[in-house]
């Protein structure tokens, strides 16, 4: 009886705090969404105003028709996809060969991997656009898909989840005579899926976000992506017109929102079908 | 689900995705060459609805010379632009004409990324001549007599005001009329800021840059340069006018505007009432276009006795890569872009600038504001920046760091005097 | 180490292979889990050489040289360095990046692990790992107004004029006071960072097998002792992950700084790879920029050797 009043009690407290934590992760976003339907003059007028008024929907038609934004779109979704594909095999690749299989300079090896991360991208930017000048990739995304793909964060990640992995599994089918390529597809893959879903959605949304190199090594309107139309509605002078350019964001946000969802279900749900759990 | 599967629609999607990202790249660079015309690249920032009239431009332009096809580059902000520029300038694969801010030129002239315009411009058919232009905007882009970059269009920083705010503070006069009758005195602006200050408002916001500075500087009488001197710090009207300056910065009477809070910016203050002067340049009729627009007017920075002075122009140029491809059709789309009827074509229409090139006047005096008039008198007697300072690389950039610290009260007056002068000899020798 | 390994794991496991073979085979097995190395290694290494390792060997190279992005290259040998280490600015900006990962990586890593906890089997878990996830996905420039409002002095300031209303004390000017800047731009960064953090601690938590806990529970263990004996040592792998990459990007701040402040306006804003930016982009002086990129990647290289050494007594690995 006791115990049950103190889980309840518990219950309610938990919730309390989640719920004002809640507010605070989400006011911007809320923030954001209405502002999209505020008009011109609302934010000079009154900036602390929450609700639109008048309501202006075709913020976000308006908004669509000043960029190229359907082409865009496209662009920064399929970049994005091909990486998260490209970067979740090799990374897990790469990951699993460090973790599992014996090969001289293996430890070093994993150090350089990470030592490239410790370097900002603002120094490496321009001998990395001269090579790519090189290849003729300049104004094209495989500038973008390809340097993306290298990314040491993520096979440091892969190289955790293997690692708590229990080494009797792949013994066990190791001694059934699988080869490596058997092992990796079979064992170690299916037990880290939901660190590899998670890392679906980082890496998702880094490519999605990816600002500086989309504007440095991209020239045509026609290969642009989201970010960088975004960017143009700033203007020059800390353009004002607020309800446009956050009705832009706004739109620009949503299949990250996706790539979220289907990344959570997959980290929740691969526990039962993995048969992890009932291990 | 099955491994296999999901290695099979692996397999599947980086071979789709390699195909669309080849057919991607292939588009865009197969489509210039082939078809027997010249292609020039030119690159700018700007907002969509600069963009938008860039592509008139083009479009334009595409009807006279069928011959040479046009390729923008274009990048949203201006410090990523040159962030951009510079990138492409370090390997050689910059575009063949392109955009340079003011406080850029000098760098990239000193560095011989410029290709120098004298001879092209002095040409027989030439439809950008040196003497087409106002030669106090060439600033940075003019060095020992040559000219390496062409200003796009000037922007003369004068001072807008709220004329209901004006009355709020009590008072009576109005600043244009006042200008009008050769009366727009420093003493009189002050005074009104006082008032301003008086009645619960700010009484002007300014960037910190060059052009606010030094126009309050030479209201004041001083001098910023002497003899290719810098004596901003010691000429003891200067000091008076820095001083007042911090001192208005500090007790409220002026605002910063560039540290003024997103949201609630310099533009904000003044539509809703809370400042009595912006400086700024014809690009801020959008911003007043958002309030009532008949309740702004313009006037001149003011001087020391009432007569206009010379005022600061921002202004942009446009440069000719030294590496051009096509150097002759680059000139020729350069040229035409600066020229009276590219300006025109431009700036027309409640354009953002006012012409750089003489003759073009018509698309400023399209009625709005009601002395508009004060821009093209601002513009023709208007310098870009002093040539002493344009012409060394981030001597400007340091004087405005400086001066922030100064307006803001991180340093004290006597400490960024001194501060300033030893920064700009070190700087300047 | 590793042969010994190797030879002693294959020997034990396969005692009874025919004996004169048995050094041929394990030299070809050898061979073989090489070229296995390199199958799994091939594409993330070949990757990371030609996009990364070349570029960043050009920029070790940049760091010993005089160069504006534009003209000549010249030699200038540890120049660049020593200008470094006696510029105050390249100082403050050391403390200044090293203040901001002193606040966010311990309290970032803490709160996110809480929360996940929390939301691991709450009641409406779904919508509140949707909600913590929003600052996420948020547009940054919806991040600087709100933010900037919030933090703003003055009239329009949010934060200080609620503080002080209701309780009578003045908070300093967050976002112009270079004393205090980093302290603002540390608490946007836990905010915008924790969703992700979130994210990466539910995967480890989902990867805990559920028997685990419950066979603690049934030994009568509680929550506290469940989570200090069994989640916390299986979490080990995924915090440690988390505690490098977390102090590793907290070095690299940049971005988040600049949505809400310009370093040029507020020194106390100023931080390495601001500095390397600033030196590189803005004064056209690549060979500082590199010199001054790879003092933050050894002072990393520091903390992150040391992170490794503690790994071993923290961190608890299977097998």
């Amino acid at each position: 009886m006791v115990t049950a009043i103190r889980r309840r009690v518990g219950t309610v407290a938990l919730h309390t705090l989640l719920i004002v934590g809640g507010l605070l992760m989400t006011f911007p976003f809320v923030w954001m969404l209405l502002t999209a339907f505020k008009g011109e003059g609302q934010m000079i007028q009154d900036p602390l105003a929450w609700l639109p008024d008048p309501w202006r929907a075709s913020n976000f038609p308006d908004a669509l028709d000043a960029m190229p934004f359907g082409r865009a779109y496209w662009n920064s979704f399929y970049i994005a996809a091909i990486t998260v594909v490209a970067t979740l095999l090799t990374a897990s690749m790469a990951a699993y060969a460090f973790t599992r299989i014996e090969f001289p300079f293996s430890r070093s090896l994993f150090v350089v991997f990470l030592l490239t991360q410790m370097v900002p991208t603002q120094v490496t930017l321009v001998p990395l656009y001269v090579m790519l000048s090189h290849f003729g990739w300049i104004d094209t995304h495989l500038a973008l898909i390809l340097p993306a793909i290298a990314n040491p964060f993520a096979v440091f990640m892969m190289r955790q989840f293997i690692r708590a992995v229990p080494i009797e599994l792949e013994e066990a089918a190791r001694l059934d005579g699988a080869n490596r390529w058997t092992i990796f597809t079979r064992i170690v893959l299916p037990n880290i899926k939901p660190g590899m879903a998670a890392l679906g959605i980082i890496v998702f949304l880094g490519s999605w976000n990816s600002f500086i190199y989309p504007l440095i090594f991209l020239n045509s309107e026609e290969n642009f992506t989201v970010p960088m139309l975004l960017a143009s509605f700033k203007g020059q002078h800390g353009g004002l017109d607020y309800g446009m350019l956050l009705a832009a964001s706004t739109i620009s946000v949503v299949p990250m929102l996706i790539a979220f969802m289907i990344g959570q279900r997959k980290i929740i749900n691969s526990m039962a079908a993995s048969g992890m759990g009932g291990r | 689900m099955s491994f296999s599967r999901a290695a099979k629609t692996v397999a599947v999607l980086a071979v789709g995705a390699a195909l669309a990202a080849t057919t991607g790249c292939g588009g865009s660079s197969g489509s210039g060459s082939g078809s027997g015309k010249t292609t020039v690249t030119w690159s700018t920032w700007g907002n969509p609805e600069e963009l938008a009239r860039f592509k008139e431009f083009e479009k334009d332009f595409g009807k006279r010379h069928p011959d040479i096809k046009l390729k923008l580059q274009a990048v949203p902000s201006y410090s990523d632009y040159h962030a951009k520029l510079l990138t492409q300038l370090s390997s050689k694969t910059a575009p063949d004409v392109f955009y340079v801010g003011d406080d850029f030129a000098g760098k990239f002239v000193s560095a011989g990324a410029l290709a120098p315009l004298n001879e092209k411009m002095a040409a027989p058919d030439s439809k950008a001549k040196q003497e087409d232009f106002f030669d106090g905007l060439y600033g940075g882009a003019k060095k020992d007599g040559k000219i390496y970059g062409i200003p796009n269009d000037a922007n003369p920083e004068v001072l807008w005001y709220d004329k209901q705010t004006l009355k709020d503070a009590g008072i009576t006069e109005d600043p244009a009329a006042l200008n009008a009758q050769g009366k727009w005195t420093m003493a009189t602006f002050l005074e009104m800021n006082r008032k301003l200050k008086g009645a619960d408002k700010a009484g002007s916001v300014f960037y910190n840059w060059y052009g606010s500075t030094y126009s309050m500087i030479n209201g004041f009488g001083g001098k910023v340069y002497d003899g290719g001197k810098f004596v901003g710090n010691t000429d003891p009207k200067s000091r008076e006018a820095l001083k007042a300056l911090a001192d208005g910065y500090q007790n409220g009477t002026f605002l910063v505007a560039d540290i003024l809070p997103e949201g609630n910016g310099s533009d904000v203050q003044f539509i809703k009432h809370k400042v009595g002067f912006a400086a700024g340049g014809r690009w801020m009729i959008d911003t007043v276009k958002k309030g009532q627009p008949d309740n702004y007017d313009i006037v001149p920075f003011p001087s020391q006795s009432g007569v206009l002075m010379p005022q600061t122009v921002g202004t942009s140029f446009l440069a000719l890569n030294k590496d051009a491809k096509n150097a002759q059709a680059a000139w020729t789309f350069m040229s035409e872009f600066v020229s009276k009827e590219g300006q025109t074509l431009r700036l027309k229409g409640g354009g953002n600038a006012v012409p750089s090139v003489k003759g073009a006047d018509s698309v400023v005096m399209e009625g709005y504001p009601a002395h508009a008039q004060t821009f093209v008198d601002a513009r023709d007697g208007g310098f870009a920046n002093y040539p002493e300072e344009a012409g060394v690389p981030e001597l400007t950039a340091k004087i405005n760091e400086l001066l922030l610290k100064l307006w803001t009260g991180k340093v004290g007056f006597d400490q960024a005097m001194n501060d300033l002068g030893s920064l700009v000899s070190g700087k300047l020798s | 180490m590793t042969t010994s390994t190797l030879s002693r794991t294959t020997d034990a496991r396969r005692p009874a292979t025919d004996k004169p073979d048995s050094r041929r085979t394990l030299l070809g097995r050898r061979r073989r889990e090489r070229w296995w190395a390199a199958l799994f290694l091939g594409p993330q290494l070949a990757a990371l050489l030609v996009f990364t390792l070349i570029p960043l060997g050009f920029a070790v190279v940049l760091a010993f040289m005089k160069w504006d992005g534009l003209g000549e290259k010249s030699w200038v040998g540890f120049d660049n360095f020593q200008t470094q280490f006696s510029d105050p600015t390249f100082r403050d900006a050391v403390l200044n990046t090293l203040t901001l990962g002193l606040i966010t990586v311990p309290v970032g890593l803490v709160l996110a692990l809480l929360i996940a906890m929390a939301l691991n089997n709450v009641r409406g878990k779904t919508i509140y790992r949707v909600i913590y996830f929003l600052p996420v996905v948020t547009s940054s420039v919806a991040v600087a107004v709100i933010w900037q409002m919030l933090l703003a002095s003055g009239d329009l300031g949010m934060l200080n004029n609620t503080v002080h209303d209701w309780f009578g004390i003045t908070l300093p000017d967050w976002l112009n006071d270079p004393d205090w800047v980093m302290v603002a731009i540390a608490a946007v960064t836990i905010w915008s960072s924790l969703g992700l953090n979130v994210v990466i601690f539910l995967a480890g938590l989902q990867s805990i097998p559920a028997h685990l806990t419950e066979v603690a529970r049934i030994d009568g263990a509680g929550p506290l002792r469940i989570f200090r004996h069994v989640t916390l040592p299986l979490l080990s792998p995924t915090i440690f992950f988390s505690f490098v990459v977390a102090v590793i990007s907290s070095f690299q701040a940049f971005d988040q700084i600049y949505v809400l402040v310009d370093p040029d306006h507020n020194e106390g804003a100023r931080t390495i790879v601001y500095q390397v930016y600033d030196l590189g982009f803005k004064k056209f002086e690549f060979g500082a920029s590199s010199a001054a990129a790879l003092l933050l990647t050894l002072m990393t290289v520091v903390v992150t050797v040391a992170q490794f050494g503690m790994q071993k007594r923290f961190v608890h690995y299977e097998s």
